[in-house]
């Protein structure tokens, strides 16, 4: 709407302007033509001249050279006629036969005003008389009867300004009028473009001026929805797929871990046999832990997983995870070392617990799982200012910079969309930053201190973001 | 183990693969555990549960004629027996559905034999107490019932009995639960203040000094209830 508007304002603006500049230049046109065409155009001062030129001699009046060829030159004639005699006292050689050589009080009046004979005539005063100039017919028209109201004149800046007002607005209305339905029919389609891209369904009326282009919107938005909708039931697809699977399979892993399980701990079996069959349990385990992972990557991945945050203490939620493991450590081959600060009881985070808490397990079980040898395990909850960082890290193999790097910006499998063989790596860590990322968190993978590997996460504290970083409102 | 009282208890096992029921079945048989019926069909189970009256089901969520969930409301009208789900469905709603319906363990396939036993073995174990609870530590017994503990002094048999408070009482059974296995500080907490029980880690110190000063020997150096430093509290408790 506000680009309507500005498109009104714009369009007036530029209408007014135009106008305004149009009037001027005429104006100045006008001037520059009347004072540029007619030099000698002044009759009423050549009379005065003339009047004041004649001279008596005694006997004669006579006119200077220069002022007779000058009313030569504009084909003028010229008389005096004297106050007392009210007679012609003096002439122009070329004084046409018609004009009268005696004058009454009523033919000066006249004479004055308009014409003789025809001949625009004008008036130049002297002490003794009168002098009359008289031009071709053809050379100048007189208003003779020239005289406004006082009121009128003296109002007639006001009165210039007030019709230029009216002329601006009868424009404005004349333009309004014009366009209307112009903008009647804009107005829509400027709705329906703006709402294209939140992905919303639009439709608009398709009548009007435009309604060609309301109809290619309209044709637009019906493409992006099916196409949405289409991208949508894939994913959900997918989504499904995996799910399926990874639901139909648990059933005979059962079997596979269970059996394998029991002949794990037969005692009439060998040693041999045993440990044959705990391979297969353990196997097993990571099967499960594949399925369990990749259902729920798959599930954050197309946005079908509910993240329920809530205010949560990040330091209960990661020593819950810690224990866990080192209640199931039996052997203790992977010693968990706690290195959270004793003084921080409380770290806040707007979370999902159970989905942090995967988080955190396939972490520590990454540590596990890549030091067949046993390892230490480190692990750190912190506060810093408006985030909450934990730390993993394990004194093991660890990985080379190349593959850290590789870990922390290439696309896993599941999530790339281009044909590569090289992007397998484990499907844990995948899970893990997708968690984290639908926390408003980061993802870290590095080196750690005790020559393992080392995965830092950070997440925005309660009433914070990481991205912004102003407090937000609290839910 | 210590459950030897709690292996006559009547199981009812209802799953639709056959071989899977073989399992549990095995499996459970090794364990020493004899009265086991199973059923492959809600019509099945609720005429097994009517004529073998069990003390606990073992349900998976989807049998061919039905929904665990409603069986489980079927079972509960005619008995007031512990329920434990089995099942391939691994989704939270699922599990959150299982324990709000009031199921008092749920178990995602696939699972490993021992996991299931001790998940068994704990359920019976809450819902049917044997004849003596009481929890044998080094020098001294926890008897939950009556809220005390009995110390024995070295030489004497007659020993001394404290009481506990209902706070020392509720974070000496969050522990005696998980025997053996450490508690953390949140668990505790929570098991004695509740919900959210932020701020309380001081509170709780002072209760297991108080806790110590009743069941260890020498308070100072705990032979039964161990700190796990930044983590929780472990209870180390005597074998019968």
């Amino acid at each position: 709407m506000k680009s309507i508007l500005r498109l009104i304002r714009r369009y007036v603006g530029i209408l007014l302007l135009s106008c305004v500049l149009l009037l001027a230049l005429n104006f100045i046109v006008l001037a520059v033509l009347v004072a540029g065409l007619t030099p000698n155009s002044h009759p009423w001062t050549t009379a005065e001249e003339v009047a004041n030129a004649l001279q008596w001699t005694g006997e004669a009046y006579i006119l200077p050279e220069e002022v007779l060829s000058e009313l030569d030159e504009s084909g003028a004639w010229g008389i005096f006629i004297d106050n007392d005699t009210e007679q012609v006292r003096w002439m122009t050689e070329e004084l046409p036969e018609s004009i009268p050589l005696s004058y009454t009080v009523s033919d000066i009046a006249r004479l004055t005003r308009g014409y003789i004979d025809g001949y625009p005539t004008f008036t130049g005063e002297r002490e003794d008389g009168l002098v009359v100039l008289g031009y071709p017919r053809d050379r100048f028209w007189k208003h003779m009867w020239a005289s406004w109201d006082y009121g009128f004149i003296a109002n007639l800046p006001g009165t210039v300004l007030t019709v230029l007002a009216v002329n601006a607005a009868l424009i404005f209305l004349i333009y309004m009028a014009a366009n209307a339905g112009l903008l009647k029919s804009i107005k829509p389609i400027v709705n329906g473009i703006q709402s294209l891209p939140q992905g919303e369904p639009v439709h608009v009326r398709e009548k009007g001026l435009l309604s060609e282009l309301a109809q290619k919107i309209n044709q637009t938005s019906e493409i992006l929805q099916s196409q949405y909708i289409q991208l949508r039931r894939k994913e959900t697809a997918r989504a499904n797929w995996i799910a399926g699977v990874s639901h139909d399979i648990r059933t005979p892993l059962s079997m596979v871990m269970g059996y394998a399980g029991q002949l794990a701990e037969d005692a009439h079996l060998t040693e041999e046999e045993r440990r044959k069959a705990a391979v297969i349990t353990k196997q097993s385990r990571r099967m499960q832990n594949l399925i369990n992972d990749l259902n729920l990557a798959s599930k954050l991945e197309y946005n079908m997983q509910p993240v329920n945050l809530q205010k949560e203490n990040m330091v209960a939620i990661v020593r819950q995870v810690v224990v866990d493991f080192i209640n199931m450590d039996l052997d203790d081959r992977y010693p968990i070392e706690w290195e959270t600060k004793e003084a921080l009881a409380i770290c806040q985070v707007d979370a999902d617990r159970n989905l942090l808490r995967r988080a955190v397990g396939n972490l520590i079980q990454n540590c596990i799982s890549h030091n067949e040898q046993g390892c230490r395990i480190y692990v750190r909850v912190a506060a810093a200012g408006e985030s909450c960082t934990v730390t993993v890290a394990d004194d093991g193999v660890g990985a080379e910079a190349g593959q850290l790097e590789k870990l922390n910006n290439a696309p896993h499998y599941m999530v790339c969309d281009e044909n590569t063989t090289d992007q397998r790596h484990g499907l844990g860590l995948l899970l893990v930053k997708q968690i984290i990322a639908a926390h408003g968190g980061t993802t870290l993978i590095g080196q750690s201190p005790y020559g393992g590997f080392s995965v830092e996460l950070t997440l925005p504290m309660h009433g914070f973001s990481l991205q912004g970083m102003g407090a937000v409102t609290a839910q | 183990m210590d459950g030897e009282y709690l292996k006559s208890r009547r199981i009812l096992l209802v799953d639709d693969e056959q071989e899977l029921l073989d399992m549990v079945v095995s499996i459970l048989k090794a364990e020493g555990y004899c009265n086991i019926r199973t059923a492959g069909t809600v019509r099945d189970a609720l005429a097994a549960a009517a004529a073998f009256r069990p003390e606990l089901a073992v349900l998976d969520v989807m049998l061919p004629d039905g929904s665990g969930f409603e069986l489980m409301e079927q079972l509960r009208r005619e008995g007031g027996y512990p329920v434990l789900f089995l099942t391939a469905r691994g989704e939270d709603e699922d599990k959150f559905k299982g324990f709000g319906l009031g199921a008092d363990d749920y178990v995602v396939k696939p699972f490993l034999p021992r996991e299931l036993i001790l998940r068994i073995t704990a359920i019976l174990r809450r819902s049917y107490k044997g004849e003596n609870p009481l929890v044998k530590l080094r020098g001294s017994e926890i008897d939950f019932d009556r809220a005390e503990v009995v110390r024995y002094a070295k030489g004497m048999k007659d020993g001394e009995h404290i009481s506990l408070t209902a706070k020392e009482h509720d974070i000496l059974a969050a522990l005696c639960r998980n025997a053996g296995r450490i508690v953390t500080i949140d668990a505790l907490c929570e098991a004695a203040w509740g919900d959210n029980p932020f701020g309380y880690e001081n509170s709780l110190m002072a209760h297991i000094r108080r806790i110590r000063e009743k069941i260890e020997a020498d308070p100072s150096h705990p032979v039964s209830l161990i700190t796990v430093k930044g983590l929780g509290y472990k209870l180390v408790t005597e074998e019968r």
